[in-house]
């Protein structure tokens, strides 16, 4: 059975809730249970509606597993909800969830892990390394979660608006615009930041310090460069860390 | 340092540690914020901003998909910050380097273990969860993010603990040369991170040129300056 949905529904709380979606991430659910939090108050209408039973089922079936980009899962819970809603039968609900999984997933690392946030962060480097010092974090702060959060917003919407058709909001060309403006963006913003930043970091070292920064730098490269598979820049750090010390204990 | 200052340092690692991945990524664990505003409370804004730039390129190299095991550099560079400002200037850059990489680490094992343990925890509610019981629900995700707040702290104490040791046992010990070898260490391996971590985000694609301009476009304004 179905119930017709407020003319609005509770939006607020549910992306309020997004923002914790992975406070319960596990190997289990991954994110299934943040998810199940989020749609909760998008289901209250079944409640209300007098199918308590619809409703408990809907609330299961929305912390089963789960697992794609933070930013994106509002697209989910959205659809999820509105199919819910239609009376869409659960094998579809779960479907739906399971299919948008990795889009979500693909679409989210590619929009904002490779390219929103290393963009931003290179923004607010290039400004530390021009001396504008605070301000050039509160930018990139501000920037950065003006888009996060519009696409927080979006998603929640979206999914809302097209239910189980939801996977023509992914084809969005603001979306697909988005995606291939950010990879080159990305790419020449955190390029220019590096030599800049390298200036910024390496302004207190003089005479043999500087040629010695310029030898660790490109030998710390080549090394995780072609030990790509082994090496990790913790390791790498750590382990200069611990020569240099031992260096300095013996060349006093 | 005063143990309200320690307590403020505390809280601010704990709030950075939590923006990681439970609330509410809004990328205050970034460690070029986490780091100037540790500066900011230790008025020392100078290293804050520095570690945090240095931290931030290590960052580069993480990419947080799904399953992925990564250290966490947010804590670590609260850390980091409050280890390097007793030694003040570029000399505290190498100890502060040393302190935050150690806590990263521990703070990537940590978010394995609160996994695990949110996922006992989800397996112990399974049948309320299954019933579609709306109050375990609520209740299970509740203390999974109070869960990682302690681990949050937990890591960022551990930070600052190695810190206090650090600035007690090392920062006198170090010949001026040696501190110098260290700060070479660490900016050189932060340098090092950062160009391959960005180069395999970039990849072997069109972006690639895009990257070489920015590069000698960057280059070209360090040497204008």
């Amino acid at each position: 059975m179905s119930a017709a949905p407020r003319a609005r529904p509770a939006f607020g709380r549910s992306l309020l809730r997004l923002f914790t979606v992975q406070g319960s991430w596990n190997y289990e659910r991954m994110q299934g249970v943040g998810m199940g939090v989020a749609e909760e108050p998008l289901l209250r209408d079944l409640r209300v509606a007098g199918n308590g039973a619809a409703y408990r089922a809907a609330v299961a079936r929305g912390a089963h597993f789960f697992n794609a980009h933070p930013y994106l899962c509002g697209l989910a819970v959205g659809a999820a909800a509105r199919a819910e809603h239609e009376g869409v039968p659960p094998e579809q609900v779960e479907r739906l969830r399971t299919a948008l999984c990795g889009p979500l997933g693909s679409l989210g690392d590619r929009l904002v892990w490779a390219g929103w946030l290393p963009f931003t962060s290179g923004l607010g480097l290039i400004g530390v390394a021009l001396g504008l010092g605070f301000p050039a974090i509160l930018g990139f702060l501000v920037v950065f979660n003006a888009g996060h959060v519009a696409l927080r917003w979006w998603a929640l919407r979206a999914g809302w608006t097209h239910g189980v058709r939801v996977a023509v909001a992914l084809r969005q060309p603001v979306l697909q615009r988005a995606t291939a403006v950010l990879g080159p963006a990305m790419a020449f913003v955190v390029g220019a930041a590096l030599p800049l930043v390298a200036q910024y970091l390496s302004g207190g070292f003089l005479g043999w310090s500087r040629v010695a920064l310029a030898a660790v730098a490109a030998g710390g490269f080549a090394l995780l460069w072609w030990l790509r598979a082994r090496l990790t820049g913790v390791r790498l750090g750590l382990a200069l860390l611990a020569v240099a010390t031992l260096a300095g204990w013996l060349w006093p | 340092m005063s143990l309200g200052l320690l307590l403020a340092l505390l809280a601010w690692g704990t709030l950075v540690g939590l923006d990681l991945v439970s609330v509410p990524q809004m990328m205050i664990a970034r460690p070029l914020v986490a780091g100037p505003i540790a500066g900011a409370m230790l008025g020392d804004v100078w290293t804050g901003l520095t570690l945090g730039v240095l931290f931030e390129l290590f960052q580069y190299e993480v990419l947080p998909v799904g399953a992925a095991r990564y250290p966490e550099y947010g804590p670590a560079t609260v850390a980091a910050v409050s280890a390097a400002h007793a030694a003040a200037g570029t000399l505290g850059l190498g100890l502060g380097a040393l302190v935050g990489l150690i806590s990263g680490m521990a703070g990537g094992v940590s978010l394995h273990v609160v996994r695990r343990l949110n996922a006992r925890a989800v397996r112990r509610a399974t049948a309320a969860l299954e019933a579609g019981d709306a109050r375990v629900l609520v209740r299970l995700h509740t203390a999974a993010i109070l869960r990682d707040a302690a681990r949050a702290a937990v890591v960022t104490a551990l930070g600052l603990g190695l810190a206090l040791l650090a600035r007690t046992y090392l920062a006198g010990t170090i010949s001026a040369r040696g501190v110098m070898l260290l700060d070479v260490a660490a900016v050189g391996s932060a340098l090092a991170v950062g160009t391959a971590g960005t180069l395999r985000l970039v990849g072997r694609g069109p972006d690639l040129r895009w990257f070489a301009a920015g590069v000698v476009g960057g280059a070209a304004v360090a040497w204008l300056r």
